[in-house]
């Protein structure tokens, strides 16, 4: 096996040291000569049509440089999925939700901006609003958007074998129903933009807190009608996604428009506030699952039915749906299934991509409803998963190709890891444990618009200068794209450089969603070094009278394998490729996509998702108070297929990261809506947990080795956004024998189920 | 605006004259005015920690702190930590640990765990979690930064034998 | 979101703070801000004026008069929490003072802000922004009551921690204002609405408290209820304390005011304490407030965490 030396190591991120010190800059932290400040004028209806907006006061308070309304901007739509394109910067005729934005105003600082916001009046004709999908797609409910009227914006259908008939053939037939709700990013920077505009060369220049630089800027190009050659987008720091920066925000468009006719920079930043309230959030979703089974638990069918709370905006919706469906079809082998999935806009927050993407819901259902068909047919409820786990190689009935798979291994492991056999049923009351499953893509390979390019640098002096599209939105993008290319060339990692993310100097990337940049950016790094190593390798081959491909490097030395005296420096090597007047620097370049054979939405055709899939196991302890219905997490294991990792400590990081945020779906977290209005847009009001509920966590490495990923590379981090949750709900099941079919569990409703099941067994008591 | 005055600010040992109204914060004042942004607003109410910073030796929130009331205080922000471009060890510790990923709440981490190493220079896992609920982190799940505080309060206790 | 204007004032003693807290018509004193601050950024308290207590003399301490236990209303919340004497003699108060917001809170917040805080609704913790929704309410200068839906009353929950456990300690509060100094206890702090929930007096304000000898005879606890380990308020608060035959509970998250329990208390002096006595004090615990549904929290759920709290807090102490 080839030794690596940068490869697999658990090496710090290379910007860590500035992160420690204060140093490293986040989009706010910019700071531009003469810059005004931007704030906006929000929506206090759910539904209506604008009648008037008055910005005189606001416009004469000193300090205020200017105000528009969606009136003074051109009438384009914007989207991060093009088909699905249905959002203006500023609201035009008709606000959706209370909170869209209506008028944006700029001013000297924040304080004179803010004023100028109280100052605005508008006007609305009040319209009927709808907060819940199910009463959206009801005959004669409010009309969203005016093109979309059965407010279904988005669907998909996917069947395959013959559901009704497997029903028939199934020793059970179990339909139960499930409700996942809100929950937000809640990254700690706050969303913001600084744009500038330069009137001698056109050219304008943004930095936001995005993942999706190179959508950004072509959304920005179409929507304020500039060149795309003139709109440069740079990614400075950016403190937590999550996915809800996959996107782009009116403080983006209009930072830009006031940029290029103040010809001042323009900033905005968001309030914690907005981040909840106007950003994005993961969808609310209620999901009827109907399954056949056998005996021993074979899934035979399953026929699933999901309506997505969409709120006042598409966002990423097909994609989310498409998501949502297709994560069923994994990790369990399912000969029989019918999916209908539906996106609904109502008048409330707009959904989006976070982190799972459609599939945390979805999977919440079906592992909530594997561990109540265990229980009901009396089967163990790791071994069912395991007994209907996919195996690599595997066909598959929608044509996904599954090369690596521990999917299998990972149950076993999770279960060993909680003490399955010794604890499960077998706790006192109010404590149990508890399992879920899952499998995430490395990337989506079903739209166009999904290459990474790279290009490496070697300079004379042995420095490596790596370009890359890829958005490190603070899970280590940049740092294991270097120790790729370090690994690649043989130099150590403090010699290597990256410029990410400026779409005016870096090749084309996607962007840090659908966890799919380790494998594609990192292949497009590993290619573009290659490319570098081709070019001086073979060099160094004709001087050591060796074959390139018995080379070997590490340590800034190149030598032929298995003879460490037949080498040279790196620098020795450098030198005489200049003085035998080869160019320098050297220049490789690489670009990845992932191979399918034609790229296709695989609404109507089947065909392969990802390049690769990564399978996860959690398993959960819990103890339920049963005084007050708290539940405490004591312990979570994950055992993981990741591939081979470039950076165990990051990836380990990822896992960490991700039960944290599974534990805040399962037990705290609720961006709940008033009458449309979200109730808690502070950290205060909606909590998310702190270290105080940190639990103790475990993780095993399934190994696999990928052929396709980078090194063996799969995806890592979304995926294990998957299964904490209903692993602790089932756990919480194992604890006290209440099924729980909605999110959060909290308290109020485990003493409210607890009573109700004392009233019932008080009552079976006194009958008898 | 509010009528304004020229405070004195001693930050990192440094005196700054800043003119502000009262109503401005010293987080205000940190970023705004000294241009120190390596102290971050997360929320501007006291919920995540973000703002963490020490004066007079107590980890504060400096979103809830007026500047008017820091002048004559000795205050210390994350840019102030590293010695001669020498990370402090807890600064090194979170570094080494992968206690830091997007780095946007490690300063108010880093700071609230300078203040409590100062005070309890051994802390005990339970402590440091408390002392640290405070600060907010979405990305990491909290294990690797209670991790490297401990790493550094383990090196003291070893230390001081 | 910016702090409004305001004058700041930083008087070097009592006098000074009472003067100072005259002058203009809407003064407020300035402890560790972290309840005013968020307000003001919130614009649901606009004080003309801030009176701060930093560089006044005399109000921060813990002290001994007699066998009264004196501490100064600009005490930390935190200076409470590291006392060990107070930690031997009233184990509730430093439990509720331990159990404040985050560590940070604990070191800004002061004892006397602590108790003064204003009450909390899930319609008035909230930025000017999100208000625009609604009819101004009540509390805020308007008409309206969100939570019930009548208007002129106001139903804002008190969620100060440290006030049930002063409250089972039978603690006084030390007022000074125009008027001069005075001692109350300090349940007549606070008023029961909640529209103005403090009765201080213009000019008035608590310089320390004092609990008395008597209360380091019995055995006290504080139990706080919320989701998470640090930051939040209590979903529902409870302290309790024993001795001498009696048993006093105090709550804090249920009502307008922190409110002792009465009903709870008779019912259980000079009972021998045994589970079904308990349990027959929690049954009546929930009588002491009148919940409104000012958070997401069921009504129904704090009125049973109410006795929940009391019999945890009990089991502890016996």
């Amino acid at each position: 096996m080839k030794v690596l030396n940068v490869v697999g190591r658990r090496i710090p991120m290379y910007d860590a040291a500035a992160k420690a010190m204060g140093q490293a800059q986040f989009t706010d932290d910019l700071e531009r000569p003469g810059m005004l400040h931007g704030r906006f004028v929000r929506s206090t209806i759910a539904h209506g049509r604008i009648l008037q907006v008055d910005v005189s006061r606001a416009l004469v308070l000193p300090g205020v440089k200017g105000v528009i309304t969606g009136r003074d901007i051109p009438d384009r739509v914007y989207g991060i999925v093009p088909k699905g394109k249905d959002e203006h910067a500023l609201a035009r005729d008709k606000v959706r939700y209370i909170g869209d934005a209506v008028a944006a105003v700029v001013a000297v600082d924040v304080e004179t901006a803010e004023e100028a916001v109280r100052l605005v009046k508008v006007e609305y004709e009040e319209l009927p609003a709808v907060f819940d999908p199910l009463d959206a797609i009801q005959e004669g409910a409010p009309i969203v958007h005016d093109n979309v009227p059965n407010n279904i914006s988005a669907s998909i259908r996917k069947e395959w074998g013959d559901v009704e008939k497997a029903f028939a053939k199934s020793d059970y037939v179990f339909e139960d129903s499930f409700f996942s709700q809100a929950v937000n990013h809640a990254p700690i920077e706050p969303h913001a933009a600084l744009a500038q505009y330069d009137p001698q060369n056109g050219d304008l220049t943004i930095w936001s807190s995005t993942q999706i630089p190179y959508f950004l800027k072509r959304n920005l190009a179409t929507t304020l009608l500039i060149p795309e050659n003139k709109v440069r987008v740079i990614k400075p720091k950016v403190g937590g996604g999550f996915g809800g920066k996959i996107d782009m925000f009116s403080k983006d468009f209009c930072a830009c428009w006031f940029a290029r006719e103040l010809l001042r920079p323009v900033k905005f930043v968001y309030e914690r506030e907005e981040v909840f309230q106007n950003t994005r959030q993961r969808h609310p979703m209620y999901i009827t699952v109907k399954t056949g089974v056998a005996k021993d638990g074979k899934i035979l069918a399953q026929q699933i039915k999901a309506h997505a709370d969409g709120g006042a905006y598409n966002s990423t919706a097909p994609l989310m749906i498409t998501l949502s469906c297709f994560f069923i079809m994994i990790p369990y082998r399912i000969e029989n299934l019918l999916y209908e999935g539906y996106h609904v806009y109502t008048n409330k927050p707009t959904g989006g991509a976070m982190r799972g993407h459609g599939i945390p819901q979805a999977r919440f259902a079906i592992e909530r409803q594997l561990d109540m068909i265990a229980g009901r047919i009396g089967v163990d409820a790791a071994e069912m998963r395991v007994r209907n786990a996919i195996q690599p190689g595997e066909p598959h009935p929608a044509g996904f190709i599954i090369n690596t798979c521990g999917f299998a291994d990972s149950v076993k492991e999770a279960a060993k890891a909680i003490g399955w056999t010794e604890k499960r049923g077998k706790l006192p009351f109010g404590r149990g444990v508890g399992i879920a499953g899952a499998s995430f893509p490395s990337g989506v390979a079903n739209m166009a618009h999904l290459s990474s390019g790279s290009v490496v640098q070697l300079t004379r002096e042995g420095r490596v200068n790596v370009l890359s599209g890829a958005a490190d939105i603070g899970q280590g993008a940049e740092t294991v794209i270097c120790q790729i290319v370090a690994e690649q060339l043989g130099v150590p990692m403090e010699d290597v450089r990256i410029t990410a993310a400026d779409t005016g100097i870096c090749p084309l990337d996607a962007g840090t969603f659908g966890s799919g940049v380790t494998v594609r950016a990192g292949n497009a790094a590993l290619l573009a070094a290659n490319d570098v190593r081709g070019q001086l390798f073979q060099f160094v081959a004709e001087r050591l009278e060796a074959n390139i491909d018995d080379l070997v490097a590490a340590d800034r030395r190149i030598w032929v394998n298995g003879s460490p005296d037949r080498g040279m420096s790196l620098n020795d090597a450098l030198h005489a490729y200049q003085y035998a007047d080869n160019p320098l620097p050297i220049v490789g370049r690489g670009s990845w996509i992932p191979p399918t054979e034609q790229p296709t939405s695989l609404l109507t055709k089947n065909g392969n998702f990802s390049p690769s899939y990564s399978f996860m196991t959690q398993a959960a302890e819990v103890e339920v108070d049963i005084e007050t219905g708290k539940v405490r997490v004591i312990k979570m294991v994950t055992a993981h297929d990741c591939g081979q990792p470039i950076n165990p400590m990051l990836v380990e990081g990822q896992l960490e990261g991700s039960i944290m945020g599974g534990m805040g779906q399962a037990l705290y977290e609720d961006s709940t809506c008033i009458d449309g209005q979200q109730y808690n847009p502070s950290f205060l009001d909606y909590g998310f947990p702190t270290a105080m509920e940190m639990p103790e966590m475990e993780s095993v490495h399934i190994d696999t080795d990928d052929p396709l990923g980078p090194f063996g590379a799969k995806e890592a981090g979304e995926g294990t956004q998957l299964a904490p949750a209903p692993a602790i709900v089932n756990a919480i099941a194992d604890a006290i024998g209440l099924e729980f079919h909605r999110l959060p569990v909290t308290p109020a409703m485990i003493l409210e189920g607890l009573r109700k099941k004392q009233g019932k067994a008080e009552g079976t008591d006194s009958s008898t | 605006m509010g009528k304004k005055t020229v405070l004195e600010l001693m930050i990192n040992g440094d005196t700054f004259e800043i003119a502000c109204a009262p109503n401005m914060t010293l987080l205000e004042a940190l970023r705004d005015k000294a241009l120190l942004t390596g102290t971050k607003r997360g929320c501007d109410t006291g919920g995540c920690g973000a703002c963490t910073v020490i004066m007079d030796g107590e980890a504060v929130l400096a979103c809830l702190t007026l500047a008017v009331e820091a002048e004559g205080c000795d205050i210390r922000t994350i840019e102030g930590l590293a010695l001669d471009g020498k990370l402090s060890p807890l600064q090194e510790a979170f570094v080494e640990h992968g206690a830091i990923q997007c780095g946007f709440c490690s300063p108010g981490f880093i700071m609230s765990a300078t203040a409590l190493l100062a005070e309890v220079p051994s802390p005990g896992r339970e402590e440091i979690r408390r002392h640290l609920a405070g600060n907010l982190c979405r990305c990491t799940g909290y294990v690797k930064i209670i991790g490297a505080v401990e790493s550094v309060a383990v090196k003291d206790r070893g230390g001081e034998k | 979101m910016h702090l409004p204007i305001f004058t700041h004032r930083q008087p070097a003693d009592f006098a000074g703070v009472v003067s100072a807290l005259t002058e203009g018509s809407g003064a407020k004193v300035l402890a560790g801000g972290t309840d005013l601050l968020v307000n003001m950024k919130h614009r649901i308290e606009m004080p003309e004026t801030l009176v701060s207590l930093k560089k006044v003399a005399d109000i921060r301490g813990i002290s001994l008069e007699g066998d009264a236990t004196v501490i100064g209303a600009a005490t930390t919340l935190k200076e409470i929490r590291q006392n060990s004497e107070l930690e031997r003699k009233f184990p509730a108060l430093v439990q509720a003072a331990m159990s404040v917001g985050s560590y940070r809170h604990q070191a800004m917040g002061t004892l006397g802000g602590n108790l003064c805080q204003n009450t909390r609704c899930r319609f008035f913790n909230q930025s000017w922004q999100w208000r625009q929704v609604r009819s101004l309410c009540y509390k805020v200068g308007g008409e309206d009551c969100h939570v019930i839906g009548r208007k002129h009353t106001c139903f804002s929950t008190y969620s100060g921690d440290v006030a049930p456990a002063l409250l089972v300690l039978d603690a006084s509060l030390r007022i000074t204002g125009p008027d001069g100094p005075r001692e109350a206890p300090l349940s007549t702090l606070y008023s029961g609405e909640g529209r103005t929930p403090v009765t201080l007096g213009r000019g008035e304000f608590v310089t320390a408290v004092v609990i008395p000898g008597a209360a380091a005879r019995g055995k006290s606890r504080y139990e706080k209820f919320s989701l998470r380990g640090s930051i939040d308020f209590p979903i529902v608060g409870a302290a309790v304390w024993r001795g001498d035959g009696s048993v006093r509970a105090a709550y804090t998250g249920v009502d307008r005011a922190p409110v002792r329990a009465s009903e709870l208390e008779a019912e259980l002096a000079g009972q021998e304490l045994t589970d079904a006595s308990l349990k027959r004090g929690a049954n009546l615990a929930h009588k002491a407030a009148k919940i409104a549904p000012t958070s997401v929290h069921p009504v129904s759920f704090k009125r049973e965490l109410m006795g929940v709290l009391f019999v945890k807090a009990m089991r502890d102490i016996s």
